[in-house]
């Protein structure tokens, strides 16, 4: 039962003199703070956090979580993001003590278990990429893709060539230029055709002796497999420069085609959406790159190897970029990663891209006649339907359906991208789906688009909050409460 | 298979309504010579079970906080963990949702953003924080690339020794594909000599990247350096301990015009390294610069206060090329997590958790100098950590006695500072209690001639 | 409407020349079609007095909620004043783009570029092409 009391800030229920946690006194014989602190370090108090009793805290965090659609409580068809389920035994495995609580400093004897773990995870990535050197080190698909390109940077300064550009499609993620800039890296957009695939013109004639790296999405953030990969490999190739693949897309092909048997020398996953890991309300993720075996010499170190029996962090690559983050890794994201990658195996793992496949395109043949699919008659994993004919016929935008499916206890699908496809609807039902709930999703956009457009431009209408006011929050922000901003209105 | 619903007659009747005869056919646009054509060479399936008990096997090879008493530090710490952050984070609603693109059915996640960046304000003293990045290390990262923009400065950056060491070996990877320069000014004694400093900083540089309290424990004038930084047209970049402003001065109060931070501390367990909290507050003109998810207040069409994410422009998908970072995700579990810990500690329970540790670090430190053979490496107040020197120059094995007793006795600095080859990080928290730091002394300062180096407990090097 | 006494850039800015201390001084703003296109904007930046610009240089951004665009001088020369104030009262915009909406003052150093901007027929053609 919602309770929207939930909704008053915790700093409006601060009450002076109210406090949840108890700490235990002190029973070491030391002296006073103001002793041990130098005066011009010490505050004259502690800083104005608010004051609250611990029942409040676990009821007001408790309801908050109730204002939120999530995988455990909702079908979460949000494209490119495979929001499937997030199996409960390896919440489990990675809270386990000896998993959860070792120090990321600790001598690498006290933890040869969780070696041996990460260095299986290594060869298990390394062999769903046909890719085989492997670092376990960044910390999102974002920063995997960073540290490909500094990667690629590196491997082309010992080569002696000075290359700077980075070529990706018009389809791609906004990460891929925003990484290659990052990396110091021109960024080139190369057009997408009319099927929605690379336009080889347009790359040819993009193409010469500066490009260091091609990013590419496949399959695309179209849903679409681009058959043309290894052609592209190989004129890129011919260039002298590299395949990036961002793996965003991988759920669609595990076991069925691996990134370095058709054309990729680097590529990242995203573990927190293929292998499972739960999204957080937004991260964690982690973002673990794969490369050739010549690339491998500049991976980030420590990478975990293994020596007679035991295991090592390995940080004597004289080639290798350096670190990218603090500590090894984002291992309670890569733990459950290599739980689910255990789980299911060879043939599981084929499987969960099948029945990936099999739900999208499912979904695909049970709403394409009224939300079109502009490429493709058959789709991955995802596929991009348009609202353009609604809009034009009845003025109902992506964004309206989108708001109304809520009311349906949908959580929408990811609208407005790609930027190729207007009115885009990016729709990922994943594996972990049925048919039934499919089904339901389809009848209710059957339903909602027969309703008046009226309707539809107020949705939703069941939730809490209606639409917010997005120009207001951007034009004035507001992005902390002061007691000025006062309370509720 | 474990999670699927798809039954042989599901299957058979969806591909029938798709208008096809098998799954294969699904994957006609994969070309046939790409195709894998084998099993992927991976261990067999283990059931849930087989899962728990394979787990369990690997787990029980670990030695973990629980078995062993840490007095490990450097940047992650055995700060207690109240069970309302584990109850709270724990429920599906927080940790299955997603980044909230659909704002009416994200109130939850972007009301906890909302007061996270509250706390982060209160607690830093700064106009503006985001909604939090990967982690200390790339929020410092993050933070000299955002005083490089603001400055138009993008070649030099000056910091010292004693900022943590894996902190400026990250910047040192960025600054190698950005043609920028790292000025590093040693810090012998412990804390920065401003003199030496001053005498880097000029009209190219962007800002001055600071620890406090340092990688050592030790405090620095970062009120001073502020104002060599400001003096030159520079920010001033702060990296703090969350847990020290329970009772320190605000980075924002010191003069800082960024703060960062790692957020572990806040409510999440060691996890070996991640995934943690990157904290991120500047002052409010350079929001536009700031990276990562930012929630705004505003109202619905009704007229209710509701939240949303603003200042999106600043972003990857928006901006691509030209964005301030490449970053799309923050680290919303974590946040979540650092949020709730702070509405328990309150401020009070803030002050009271760094009292305990800066008075159990003093008598630890205390402690274990008494004899001859260990001393303190810098003469000079320190906070939850200190540096100890063994006059013998035996800190591995002296480090594996401890082990062997049953401590994470600290972490040897060689690996970073090849002049305190002799040395090791000590760190104490509120969850020492008196008896495991007279232990941990007994079995070090109790030492007073090196004994025979017993190769199978020698410790391997940590990670650099 | 499309002021007539204007002249237009293909990327939506507006100049109207005049003579200012015996120097050919170009105002520039963003048309009434582009301020809808953008739809609210939120906000925007300007640069500073001084700035030696050319013709198609980028000179500013404006935002929306969702989308930055970049604003383009359609002349060359030297920045002689900026509407500092614009920023401020952007929900105004849309109501005066080309009187109380004018972004900056370029002193032109070379004429040559004007010969590509467009008169308002030939803008509304543009726009009527693009809507």
């Amino acid at each position: 039962m919602r309770n929207l009391k939930s909704t008053t800030l915790l700093f409006e229920l601060s009450q002076p003199g109210r406090r949840g946690a108890s700490l235990p006194p002190c029973d070491v014989p030391a002296p006073e703070v103001s002793e041990l602190i130098p005066a011009a370090a010490r505050a004259g108090g502690p800083p104005p956090l608010p004051e609250v009793a611990e029942p409040e805290v676990i009821r007001h965090f408790t309801n908050l979580s109730t204002l939120n659609m999530s995988v455990d409580t909702h079908f979460y068809p949000l494209g490119s993001c495979t929001m499937k389920y997030n199996s409960k035994r390896n919440e489990r495995m990675a809270a386990l003590p000896g998993i959860a609580d070792l120090h990321p400093l600790a001598p690498e004897e006290t933890i040869q278990g969780l070696l041996a773990l990460l260095y299986e995870l290594q060869l298990m990535l390394g062999e769903i990429a046909g890719l085989p050197a492997v670092s376990l080190q960044p910390a999102a698909g974002a920063h995997g893709e960073l540290t490909a390109l500094m990667v690629a940077a590196a491997h082309f300064r010992h080569l002696g060539q000075a290359r700077t550009k980075v070529l990706a499609p018009d389809s791609a993620h906004g990460t891929n230029p925003a990484s290659a800039k990052m990396a110091g890296f021109d960024f080139v957009t190369v057009k997408s055709n009319a099927s929605g695939f690379v336009d080889m013109d347009d790359l040819a004639a993009k193409l010469d002796d500066q490009i260091a790296v091609f990013m590419i999405t496949n399959p695309s953030t179209l849903g679409l497999f681009d058959r043309q990969v290894s052609e592209i490999a190989r004129i890129v190739h011919a260039k002298g420069g590299l395949i990036y693949l961002d793996g965003a897309n991988m759920n669609a092909i595990l076991g069925i085609a691996r990134p370095g048997d058709f054309g990729a020398d680097m590529m990242h996953y995203n573990p927190h959406k293929t292998f499972s890991g739960p999204h957080g309300g937004g991260g964690p993720g982690a973002g673990p790159i794969c490369v050739t075996e010549t690339l491998g010499a500049y991976l980030p170190t420590p990478v975990v190897e293994q020596r007679n029996g035991h295991y090592v962090l390995a940080t004597n690559r004289p080639l290798s970029i350096g670190r990218v983050r603090s500590f090894f890794g984002n291992v309670g994201v890569l733990v459950r990663a290599y739980c689910y990658l255990r789980t299911h195996g060879p043939e599981g793992l084929k499987a969960v891209s099948e029945n990936a496949v099999l739900n999208a395109n499912y979904l695909m043949s049970r709403v394409k006649h009224i939300l079109p699919v502009p490429h493709g008659e058959r789709c991955m994993h995802e596929f991009v339907a348009t609202a353009a004919p609604l809009k034009k016929n009845h003025g109902v935008t992506a964004m309206d359906l989108a708001k109304r499916l809520l009311d349906f206890g949908f959580h929408a699908p990811t609208v407005y991208f790609p930027l190729t496809v207007p009115e885009a609807m990016m729709i990922e039902p994943t594996e972990t789906e049925s048919k039934e709930t499919m089904d339901a999703f389809a009848e209710a956009l059957f339903r909602i688009t027969e309703e008046s457009p009226e309707l539809l431009h107020d949705a939703p209408h069941s939730t809490l909050v209606s639409r917010p006011d997005e120009v207001q929050a951007a034009r004035k922000p507001i992005m902390k409460w002061t007691a000025e901003v006062g309370p509720a209105s | 298979m474990p999670y699927f619903y798809n039954t042989p007659a599901d299957q058979q009747a969806m591909l029938a309504a798709i208008g096809v005869s098998s799954i294969d056919e699904l994957f006609a646009q994969v070309p046939a010579e790409l195709r894998l054509g084998r099993p992927l060479d991976l261990p067999p399936a283990l059931s849930e079970l087989e899962l728990a008990q394979h787990l369990g096997r690997l787990a029980a090879q670990n030695a973990h906080i629980g078995e062993k008493v840490c007095f490990l530090g450097g940047g992650a710490y055995d700060h207690f963990v109240p069970a309302v952050v584990d109850c709270v984070a724990g429920r599906g609603e927080f940790y299955t949702s997603y980044t909230p693109y659909q704002p009416e059915v994200a109130q939850g996640n972007l009301q906890v953003m909302f007061e996270y960046q509250t706390l982060i304000c209160q607690l830093t003293g700064l106009d503006v924080s985001n909604a939090s990045l990967y982690d200390g290390g790339s929020a410092a990262v993050e933070a000299v690339l955002l005083a490089m923009s603001v400055t138009g400065r993008q070649a030099k950056v000056v910091t010292l020794g004693s900022v943590h060491p894996q902190y400026r070996e990250i910047l040192e990877t960025y600054f190698a594909c950005l043609g920028a320069k790292l000025v590093t000014v040693p810090t012998p004694r412990g804390a920065a000599d401003l003199a030496e400093v001053a005498a880097v900083v000029d009209g190219e540089t962007a800002c001055i990247l600071v620890q406090h309290p340092n990688f050592f424990g030790c405090y620095e004038d970062v009120s001073a350096l502020a104002k060599i930084a400001h003096d030159a047209g520079a920010l001033l970049v702060q990296s703090f301990d969350p847990i020290s402003l329970g009772l320190l001065k605000r980075p924002g109060d010191l003069g800082a015009d960024v703060a960062v931070a790692e957020g572990q501390s806040l409510g999440t367990p060691l996890l070996y390294g991640g995934p943690y909290l990157g904290i991120m507050a500047c002052r409010e003109q350079f929001v536009r610069r700031m990276p990562g998810r930012i929630a705004g207040q505003t109202v619905d069409r009704r007229g209710r206060r509701c939240w949303v994410l603003t200042l999106q422009t600043r972003e990857q998908h928006i901006r691509r090329e030209k964005a301030t970072s490449n970053i799309c995700t923050n680290q919303g579990l974590f946040a979540l997590r650092a949020a709730i810990y702070l509405a328990e500690m309150g401020p009070q329970g803030l002050a009271e958790t760094a009292e305990l540790c800066v008075r159990k670090a003093h008598y630890a430190r205390e402690r274990l100098t008494v004899g001859s053979r260990l001393s303190a490496a810098f003469d000079q107040p320190t906070f939850k950590e200190f540096v100890i020197r063994d006059s013998q120059g035996q800190v591995e094995e002296l480090l594996a006695q401890g082990l062997d007793a049953g401590y994470l006795a600290g972490i040897p600095l060689g690996q970073w500072y090849p002049e305190l080859a002799d040395c090791f990080l000590v760190a104490v928290t509120e969850k020492r209690t008196k008896a495991e730091i007279d232990g941990l002394a007994e079995i070090l300062a109790a030492k007073r001639e090196s004994t025979a180096p017993r190769p199978h407990a020698r410790l391997a090097k940590t990670m650099v | 409407m499309t002021p007539k006494d204007l002249l237009y850039a293909e990327t939506h800015e507006w100049v109207r020349i005049a003579e200012e201390g015996g120097r050919k001084v170009a105002t520039v703003g963003i048309s009434d079609f582009a301020i809808q296109q953008l739809t609210d904007l939120v906000h925007m930046v300007l640069p500073k007095v001084g700035t030696q610009l050319k013709a198609g240089q980028e000179f500013g951004e404006v935002e929306s909620v969702k989308a930055v665009s970049s604003l383009y001088s359609p002349v060359t020369g030297e920045i002689v004043a900026v509407n500092s104030d614009l920023p401020n009262k952007l929900e105004s915009l849309g109501s005066d783009p080309y009187v109380g909406g004018w972004m900056i003052k370029v002193a032109i150093s070379d004429e040559s570029s004007l010969a590509k901007l467009m008169d308002a027929a030939a803008y509304e053609r543009q726009c009527a092409a693009e809507g």
